[in-house]
């Protein structure tokens, strides 16, 4: 009996653990259909605070997806500014699935926002994080219509870059390169206008398309890739199979693709350059009818096209001085000066001599009229 | 002394939940520190100075008496006024620790699940339970373990299978040859938390000695090595070693990204929940492993077979200690970056003093006695 009634005045205790109180015993339970999941959030930079867009995603049977925006001083202030429009709903931001920073956020507030979700119990680091071309909450707010919203435009997105063999970084990706003293690259999209997108299944809103890459570097947005230096950074890291290319006004697709990066060194183990050896295979899809070129022209015409996007690729990175693609690694492995080079490689990597050779083979190169 | 038993295996599942609360505290930030991507190699190199205070402990288990433990051999080794100073020592470092565990929980807790509430609330209570726990049966304390050590070990287990996507291979290497040497350092904190578990001598008394220290805890002692690495090894993999080394707590900002589907999105919070069992494990051994370096100073019996509410036969002096543990727990108020400090380098270097130095210097002081004792076992 006194054993029982024991167990009965320590269980109550065990709430306080739970986290049923919170200082007081005030509950801070919250009914499910209360909780507004948002699913994609956008920042910008607003004077010297921050304005920030959120979209809840479409609702059940087709609702339209709440959209909301506010400027603060800071995103938690923001957050509160946001929940106070939404007075019936509890906002709730464990959901979020993409992260956009407009272009002045990615600039001058990366680390600040890295350190927020760090800090965060609710956001995740596994966040996808895209920079938009000009500003994010203009993106959120253009992306959402009736029909559609801009988490279901990112998901489409999202699904063709995967098509493409192609990823969008998280928050912990890229925080992890920059972390690593490395640059990072980050998918960059811009939004169209709505009324110029024929093909736009909802005309009140605009489309989101990819438009390259975004160069972060430790403070921040550096620069922004074009498409052919976006499709050379990828090339490098070996990742773009089922991209489309066009190479001599063929279309050809990308069926796979290996990139070996390694040092070069001299006699004495001293760093002299390094060698990107890159053997690629691609799929002739369509050809134009006036061609008349043998398919071992179309090898050496697509060895050439990748060996320029690799090589423009990698002149951006020394051009910057930010080695988003992390060609840091190559160079350590091996030689005698490992730890100098480590010390030294921001001075030493924008004039470091890189040679691209390039191995191409085209497939499917057959031809009825042949 | 007719004392009452606690078997092997509830033993060695008490050291082993008790030891997953500073494994998680100190990895895998600080080998990675030390050690950057090769971090999870550094839990080999640590068998060796595990392996070696199992060695000790074990010659030092060889000359207890029956019903002894390390408080009762460090008095008649050292002499009635050395041995009650060391093991004052002893007793308020246990209490200290155990007061910074509370604390360093709490603030995990606070951190991760609960930012708008205070450490003290969670430290208070956590205390109270360990109290309880720690004044009744040592056994009972030592079956809860045997009950939460499988709960633990799944929980990690699932963690690791469930974030394995997530890693990157890219950012765990390179590793070369080069990387031996702070593979060697990073063994440190490995060794630290393991050597953790020597605190636990003092209750030899309460455990039928096994044949060979070595022998018996050889299995766990490789098991929790490679639950160690595993961890550093998914940290660094999904992290990368720069972001796992700056993060606060990164085991715990990684179980956040873990989802199991549409039906469990989220299971960070059960996790790190889970945790506070591991606190409470510690939290409770180490109360007892201060009482039984305190009990010989003051001449006191066992506290065993005695009523939980009752005072006598030296059971004033658990009150106490509970009562200290709170004390230092809520005394401890230090920003997040100073705790960080705390709980990396400084709790753990005098950790160190007190397991590797401590046991080591009295085994090494204690020659002459030993030639005129025979060993027991």
């Amino acid at each position: 009996m006194r054993r029982a009634l024991t167990i009965l005045y320590v269980l109550p205790l065990t709430l306080c653990l739970a986290g049923c109180g919170s200082g007081s015993m005030r509950t801070d339970r919250t009914d499910i259909e209360r909780l507004m999941l948002i699913q994609t959030m956008g920042l910008d930079r607003k004077g010297e605070g921050v304005e920030m867009s959120v979209s809840s995603g479409l609702g059940p049977e087709d609702r339209p997806a709440l959209v909301m925006t506010a400027a603060a001083s800071g995103m938690e202030a923001a957050i509160q500014r946001l929940q106070a429009y939404s007075p019936e709903n509890q906002l709730f931001y464990g959901h979020v699935q993409y992260l956009l920073l407009g272009e002045e956020a990615a600039k001058e507030d990366l680390q600040a926002i890295l350190a927020w979700v760090d800090r965060s119990p609710v956001m995740r680091m596994g966040t996808a994080m895209l920079i938009v071309k000009g500003s994010a909450v203009e993106a959120v707010e253009a992306a959402s219509g009736e029909a559609t919203d801009i988490t279901a435009r990112l998901a489409s997105l999202e699904r063709g870059q995967r098509a493409r063999g192609q990823d969008i970084h998280s928050l912990r990706e890229v925080a992890g390169a920059l972390a690593n003293g490395q640059g990072a690259l980050c998918l960059a999209v811009e939004t169209t206008d709505a009324e110029d997108e024929v093909l736009t299944q909802d005309k009140q809103a605009a489309a989101v398309v990819p438009v390259g890459c975004a160069v972060l570097g430790p403070d921040g947005l550096v620069d922004f890739l074009t498409p052919e230096q976006s499709l050379g950074a990828e090339l490098l890291t070996g990742r773009p199979v089922g991209t489309l290319v066009s190479v001599d006004g063929a279309a050809l697709e990308l069926l796979s693709c290996e990139t070996e990066v390694s040092g070069r060194f001299d006699e004495n183990g001293a760093l002299t350059g390094l060698a990107a050896d890159c053997t690629v295979r691609a799929g002739l899809l369509e050809k134009p009818l006036d061609h008349d070129e043998s398919s071992q022209d179309l090898d050496g015409a697509l060895a050439q096209a990748v060996r320029g996007w690799i090589a423009g690729a990698v002149e951006k990175a020394q051009t910057l001085g930010c080695d988003f693609l992390d060609l840091r690694t190559a160079a350590m492995d091996g030689g005698s000066d490992r730890a100098l080079r480590m010390e030294a490689w921001p001075e030493i990597f924008p004039a470091l001599p890189v040679t691209v050779t390039v191995n191409a083979a085209v497939d499917r190169s057959y031809d009825l009229s042949e | 002394m007719d004392q009452p038993l606690i078997t092997r295996k509830q033993f060695a599942a008490a050291i082993a939940v008790s030891l997953l609360s500073p494994m998680l505290r100190l990895l895998p930030n600080a080998p990675v520190h030390l050690a950057g991507r090769a971090a999870w190699l550094s839990a080999i190199p640590a068998l060796g100075p595990l392996v070696l205070i199992c060695l000790l402990m074990g010659a030092f288990r060889r000359y207890m008496r029956p019903g002894e433990g390390m408080g009762g051999l460090m008095l008649r080794w050292l002499g009635p006024v050395a041995g009650r100073a060391v093991l004052i020592l002893y007793g308020a470092w246990l209490l200290f620790y155990a007061g910074f565990i509370l604390r360093s929980g709490a603030d995990r807790l606070v951190s991760t699940v609960y930012p708008s509430s205070g450490p003290w609330l969670f430290a208070a209570v956590l205390l109270i339970l360990c109290a309880l726990a720690a004044l009744g049966p040592l056994r009972a304390a030592a079956r809860t373990a045997v009950l939460l050590r499988p709960v633990l070990f799944a929980a990690l287990a699932a963690v690791f299978l469930l974030s394995l996507s997530n890693v990157r291979p890219e950012n765990l290497k390179p590793l070369t040859a080069r990387d031996a040497l702070p593979a060697l350092a990073g063994a440190c904190p490995f060794a630290t938390v393991g050597a953790a578990g020597a605190y636990f001598s003092f209750l030899s008394g309460y455990v039928d000695p096994p044949k060979s220290a070595v022998r018996w805890l050889l299995g766990p002692l490789v098991l929790g090595l490679a639950a160690g690495g595993l961890i550093c090894f998914e940290v660094v993999g999904v992290f990368g070693p720069g972001l796992a080394g700056a993060l606060m707590y990164p085991f715990f900002v990684m179980i956040r990204d873990i989802s199991l589907s549409d039906v469990l999105p989220r299971i960070e919070a059960v996790i790190i929940a889970l945790w506070v069992l591991a606190d409470f494990m510690l939290c409770v051994m180490l109360l007892r492993c201060a009482h039984e370096a305190l009990r010989p100073v003051f001449g006191l019996p066992a506290p065993e077979g005695v009523p939980m509410r009752a005072l006598g036969r030296g059971r004033w002096l658990l009150w106490l200690e509970a009562a200290s543990v709170l004390v230092c727990s809520l005394a401890f108020t230090v920003p997040a970056r100073e705790m960080a400090v705390w709980s990396d380098k400084i709790v753990p270097l005098v950790s160190d003093i007190f397991t590797y130095g401590g046991f080591t210097l009295l085994w090494l002081v204690s020659a002459r006695r030993r030639k005129y004792e025979r060993p027991t076992l």
